[in-house]
């Protein structure tokens, strides 16, 4: 008995992702960019709010922000959002998610799956993660154009960071 | 029961040809106004916001406009969509707006700017002498038109 016990835990353990580690987005701060004022408008406030998941979303004037709740279990990734301010007609100047992270180590290219989306870690302090964490995506399309040249060149020690894969993520802890 | 769920109203966002909604928010000077009340004067009710640059740009055409014809049946209502109201007031201290200035402190959800149908700041309508709206974001030309129009 002891032994079929164990050949079934060793069978489990055989179907599960060695390594992976999962976290829940809970929320997404936002800072948009375009030709005209972004908070002037109301249409990207109602792009995020009609997505499927989300809470609420909150403004904040100061600092040009919109701030995204998420829904327990829900399945919004960075480029659900990205998509939603697009559609609204402006561009993402800079995308902070926040997800609760258990012993996790950001060592360079380690990765965790949030939301079906892989979170790979990049320039980031070697110090174990634990509780609300808030990750800056460093991908295309989610830092202003500028800033993206610049990080071409000094991330070029990650390989996938220059694949450009639209389902993975490259994410600095802040 | 029914009649209270009849009264719920639909997305009224104005189109041309509706009235001067009847509408009370209180003003800079603590007072009340209902927009309803400029019927009879040619009005454009301008929907801003402190934070909103290039409402604080609108404002200053808007203030040399209202001191040039304001002595011709012209008026202006300006609408504050925001929170902070001391913000508000050191704006229309700041741009020297002397037009009456109504404050609905909730940015995209007041009221006024849902039953307005205020999508984008700033956003300006403009009501002939007989209370109805003839133009939504009008150009200049277009208001001097319609204060001649009225005269």
């Amino acid at each position: 008995m002891k032994t079929i016990y164990q050949l079934l835990l060793l069978t489990f353990a055989a179907f599960l992702p060695s390594a992976t580690v999962y976290g829940q987005i809970q929320k997404a701060e936002i800072v948009a960019t375009g030709l005209t004022c972004s908070m002037c408008s109301n249409a990207i406030n109602k792009q995020l709010k009609s997505i499927d998941g989300v809470d609420k979303v909150d403004t904040d004037l100061n600092t040009n922000t919109f701030t995204v709740i998420f829904k327990p279990d829900n399945t919004i990734t960075p480029a659900t959002l990205k998509d939603s301010v697009e559609k609204a007609g402006f561009f993402i100047g800079s995308m902070v998610i926040t997800l609760s992270l258990d012993q996790v180590m950001p060592k360079d290219n380690a990765a965790v799956e949030a939301n079906g989306a892989t979170l790979v870690f990049v320039d980031s302090k070697e110090k174990i993660l634990n509780g609300q964490t808030r990750l800056k995506i460093q991908d295309k399309g989610y830092v202003t154009q500028k800033e993206y040249k610049k990080l071409q060149k000094s991330y070029s020690k990650y390989p996938t960071y220059s694949v450009e894969n639209e389902s993975d993520f490259h994410v600095k802890v802040i | 029961m029914v009649t209270s769920m009849l009264c719920i109203p639909a997305v009224a966002q104005l189109t041309a040809g509706s009235a001067l909604p009847k509408l009370t928010l209180t003003s800079s000077a603590g007072q009340p106004v209902d927009l309803a009340s400029f019927k009879g004067r040619v009005t454009l009710v301008d929907f801003w916001a402190s934070w909103c640059a290039p409402c604080r740009v609108a404002n200053k055409k808007l203030v040399k406009l209202h001191n040039k014809y304001k002595n011709q049946g012209f008026e202006i209502v300006g609408v504050s969509l925001d929170k902070e109201k001391a913000k508000w007031l050191s704006a229309i201290k700041k741009d020297k707006i002397d037009y009456v200035q109504v404050n609905d402190p909730g940015a995209f959800d007041a009221k006024s700017a849902i039953d307005f149908g205020v999508e984008n700041m700033p956003a300006s309508y403009l009501f002939d002498a007989s209370g109805k709206l003839v133009a939504i974001n009008p150009s200049e030309q277009q208001i001097i038109n319609e204060i001649n129009k009225a005269k």
